[in-house]
């Protein structure tokens, strides 16, 4: 047995041919990641350096294990959500040499325990999601904290976190707000999930999207992706924001915007995407209407209010593979989709490759940087160079060329005299 | 009962997929209502070939609640073998296994055929064809099939021109509750679909080429667009790539779309649509899928032939590498992809088809004695009493002409 399986926590290593399939596929349809791993990541600078990746263990976020573990990193990988973790990927991990402490559905003991299990290993650099590794390093492991060269997030809800650490002057080390990338969240949260938390709802239900109606409650980036992809399968959108200026950019948009209550009541879709807790909540339920479905798109499993709706309901039932049906008052049926959690990575395979291209890339980079050093304590964004470098190289592989700026073009930009 | 089934210990997951299917259906349930009123298919044997998954199971399953003698057969690559066990159970013989070797097709088909049914509702005229060449005798107790799909209209048009068909066949696919929901949108969804979720690629900016402008054509290149690509549509009829360019594609020849598509989806219901020509023309790397009623809308064993090596690299998805180093990616294995890699068209939709099947069925048991034996269309005032079922069960409301405007209507008179 290889030191790396002798380590890990994994279900079954004879699942790795599998995994393996699964890994080359992405490795086909990575090509930035690809040209930076040539280019860019075997200089040296992660050589021998403690690298944990806690991201949802499917095969894109092992084929950036791979290459930092290529690119001469030790590298640990945990899921960041049991729900998520695909057992022959990890299997072809630790057969690609990666220590691995994750199996698919693993309760919350043991999944804190995998979690604090990467912590022991002491990982220079955290690529995380969710802030899931970080915050039980600062709380739980606070002797290992100074071991940390960085953090680089990946969601929106993790760069929430890591800024309420640092509010709380508990934030001591670098940390690079990955999920901020332009590159990251302007492509992964809208075009990313925007297809695949619709592609994924429609698989596991066998319904129609033409001609429903779609509330979506929530309109940040991800929440832009579903109303844009709902539109275009059919649907009719309405927008639930908190936010007035979210709000009134859902409305220009041609979205009806309307309160959760409101929105709910005809809604044959209800799709959550706002990073926050309840946001559809036990107020909501009695306005929902029969047969509708319910989804998460957003961070938490506790975007919708399962338990609420468990304690609500006069009958449960798991309709279809992944649909669960709860009864309520008078007979009225609502679906949940995978019980809430996170609709396209635990009812698919989680977002497009291509995307993950993209958002790994500046996974990978802001791993690169954080380890070549000089990034200052508390929480940093993703150098706008590195940003840069991404996207042209993302354009150069789909053969898309873009002009220059002329001269005069650049001396307007630079003039301020009138 | 006899059925051929793969095993029957999978019912229980079957019948909870047919009973989900079931909850989406208004206007079908509303027809089992209306069929175990009248009694008008009560004793009589009807056969159903389509492909076994929940929402045809359900049909055949409110057939028989209906007092028919129903059984069922179908090809092994569109049959999911817990929904076939379910069917089973609801009374319903059931002759299908996932995987089946062509041989045991035609055993089921043979077993279907024993049973001289009075009424076949077919896919792409099969069993029809078998009636009508190596089974002539089930002909005399036969009073008419109706037809599923495009190219099985088309073939039941070729036997009727040549004078070969023996028995009226109601065109089902031609039914605007059909042909216009269950084409365009059922299959422009869910073929879009299959094909994302079976790759985990994506949409936005790729570019898209759609193989045919039919009906189904016109559905996924829509929900393509809807998804973010860049569609290019192929056509061979020049009004079809009118409505294409209009609808705001590119338009182009077969040959020079393939040279630049990332993705490509038949919907041609033409054999080889997509011939070596073609094939050679796509780059490196694209994926290609039928969502087209004929299953070699491109060749998938001339692929082998002609391929270096074939490889299975994901679920449903298997890579033919060529001697110039090339890959091409076939989704579904060439086989219709919204139910080879997926569960086919959404409830709702089959909502539509499956009452107009099952009324054709019971057209064809009251009326199939006294019709030609020829293609014939379902009657309009059927058509249209489906479509205001799903109206009704959608809880939307329509106006009515006016007297004066049916008056204006009626009337030929130049304007005084």
């Amino acid at each position: 047995m290889s030191d790396a399986a002798s380590r890990s926590r994994i279900a079954d290593i004879a699942l790795a041919p599998e995994g393996e399939r699964r890994i080359e596929w992405v490795a086909r349809h990575s090509p930035v990641l690809n040209r930076l791993a040539r280019e860019r990541l075997g200089d040296g600078a992660l050589r021998g350096r403690r690298v944990a990746v806690v991201v949802h263990l499917e095969a894109k976020t092992a084929y950036l294990a791979t290459l930092l573990a290529e690119a001469g990193a030790e590298v640990v990988a945990a899921g960041s959500n049991p729900g998520s973790t695909q057992d022959p990927v990890c299997s072809a991990l630790v057969r690609r040499g990666v220590e691995v402490h994750a199996t698919h559905g693993a309760s919350a003991e043991e999944f804190t325990r995998d979690l604090l299990d990467v912590a022991d290993t002491g990982p220079e650099i955290v690529i995380d999601d969710g802030a899931e590794l970080t915050r039980r390093i600062v709380e739980h492991r606070p002797d290992l904290v100074e071991r940390l060269a960085g953090v680089t997030e990946e969601t929106t809800t993790g760069v929430g976190r890591l800024r309420a650490m640092e509010a709380a002057g508990r934030l001591t080390f670098p940390a690079i707000a990955a999920n901020d990338a332009l590159c990251k969240h302007r492509f992964d949260n809208p075009y990313g999930t925007g297809q695949t938390a619709l592609t994924a709802i429609l698989r596991l239900t066998n319904l129609s999207a033409a001609g429903k109606r779609f509330c979506i409650v929530g309109y940040g980036w991800v929440g832009r992706g579903l109303a844009k992809r709902a539109e275009g399968l059919g649907g009719k959108v309405t927008v639930v924001e908190l936010d007035a200026v979210q709000a009134l950019t859902a409305y220009m948009d041609g979205h009806r915007v309307a309160p959760l209550a409101r929105a709910v009541a005809d809604a044959d879709f209800v799709i959550a995407a706002t990073g926050k807790v309840e946001a559809v909540s036990r107020t909501a339920f009695a306005q929902l209407k029969d047969g509708v479905v319910l989804a998460n798109a957003g961070h938490h499993d506790r975007e919708i209010d399962v338990p609420g709706l468990r304690d609500a309901a006069e009958e449960e039932t798991e309709v279809r593979p992944g649909v669960t049906g709860f009864v309520l008052d008078g007979g009225r049926r609502v679906y949940v989709c995978v019980g809430g959690a996170l609709v396209n990575i635990a009812g698919g395979d989680g977002n497009p490759i291509e995307i993950m291209d993209l958002s790994f890339s500046v996974q990978a980079l802001s791993a690169h940087h954080l380890a070549g050093g000089g990034v200052p304590v508390g929480l940093n964004r993703f150098p706008r160079e590195l940003d840069d470098e991404i996207a042209r190289v993302k354009l150069a592989t789909l053969g898309v060329e873009l002009d220059e700026p002329t001269d005069a073009q650049r001396l307007f930009a630079e003039q301020w005299t009138a | 009962m006899d059925s051929l089934i793969a095993d029957a210990a999978l019912a229980p997951e079957g019948q909870r997929k047919i009973a989900w299917v079931a909850e989406h259906m208004p206007v079908l349930n509303r027809v089992r209502e209306r069929l175990l009123e009248d009694g008008s298919i009560a004793g009589r044997r009807l056969a159903v070939i389509l492909p076994v998954e929940p929402k045809t199971a359900y049909l055949a399953s409110v057939l028989a609640e209906a007092g028919a003698e129903v059984s069922v057969a179908f090809q092994g690559v569109m049959v999911h073998d817990d929904v076939a066990a379910g069917l089973a159970s609801r009374g319903v013989e059931v002759f299908a296994k996932r995987g089946s070797t062509h041989e045991e097709e035609l055993g089921f088909f043979d077993q279907v055929l024993a049973r001289r049914p009075e009424v076949v509702i077919d896919d792409r005229a099969d069993v029809i064809r078998l009636a009508h060449t190596t089974h002539r005798e089930v002909l005399d107790t036969l009073r008419g099939a109706s037809e599923q799909t495009t190219s099985g209209v088309v073939a039941l048009r070729a036997m009727e021109a040549d004078g070969t068909l023996k028995v009226p066949c109601i065109a089902a696919n031609d039914a605007r509750c059909k042909f216009l929901f269950d084409n365009r949108y059922g299959s422009g969804q869910s073929a879009v679909n299959a094909v994302l979720e079976a790759t985990n690629l994506l949409m936005a900016g790729k570019r898209f080429v759609c193989v045919g402008y039919g009906w189904v054509g016109k559905g996924i290149a829509k929900r393509a667009r809807g998804m973010g690509a860049e569609v290019t549509v192929c056509e061979v009829d020049p009004f079809a790539a009118l409505e294409a360019y209009h609808d705001g594609f590119e338009v182009a020849p077969l040959v020079e779309a393939c040279a630049i598509a990332e993705l490509l989806i038949t919907a041609t219901g033409v054999r080889e649509a997509v011939g070596s020509g073609a094939i050679d023309a796509l780059p490196d790397g694209a994926v290609i899928a039928n969502a087209g009623g004929v299953d070699d809308e491109f060749s998938v064993p001339k692929l082998e032939q002609r391929a270096r090596e074939v490889r299975h690299v994901r679920e449903h998805v298997d890579e033919y590498r060529f001697d110039d180093g090339r890959s091409v990616f076939v989704v579904g294995k060439g086989v219709v992809v919204n139910l080879s890699a997926g569960e086919g068209h959404p409830a709702e939709i089959m909502d539509l088809t499956f009452a107009v099947q099952a009324l054709s069925a019971r057209h064809l048991m009251l009326h199939g004695h006294e019709l030609e034996p020829r293609v014939h269309a379902l009657p309009p005032e059927i058509d249209e009493s489906i479509a205001r079922m799903k109206l009704d069960a959608l809880g939307l409301r329509i106006d009515e002409l006016s007297p004066e405007q049916q008056a204006f209507l009626r009337g030929w008179e130049a304007f005084a």
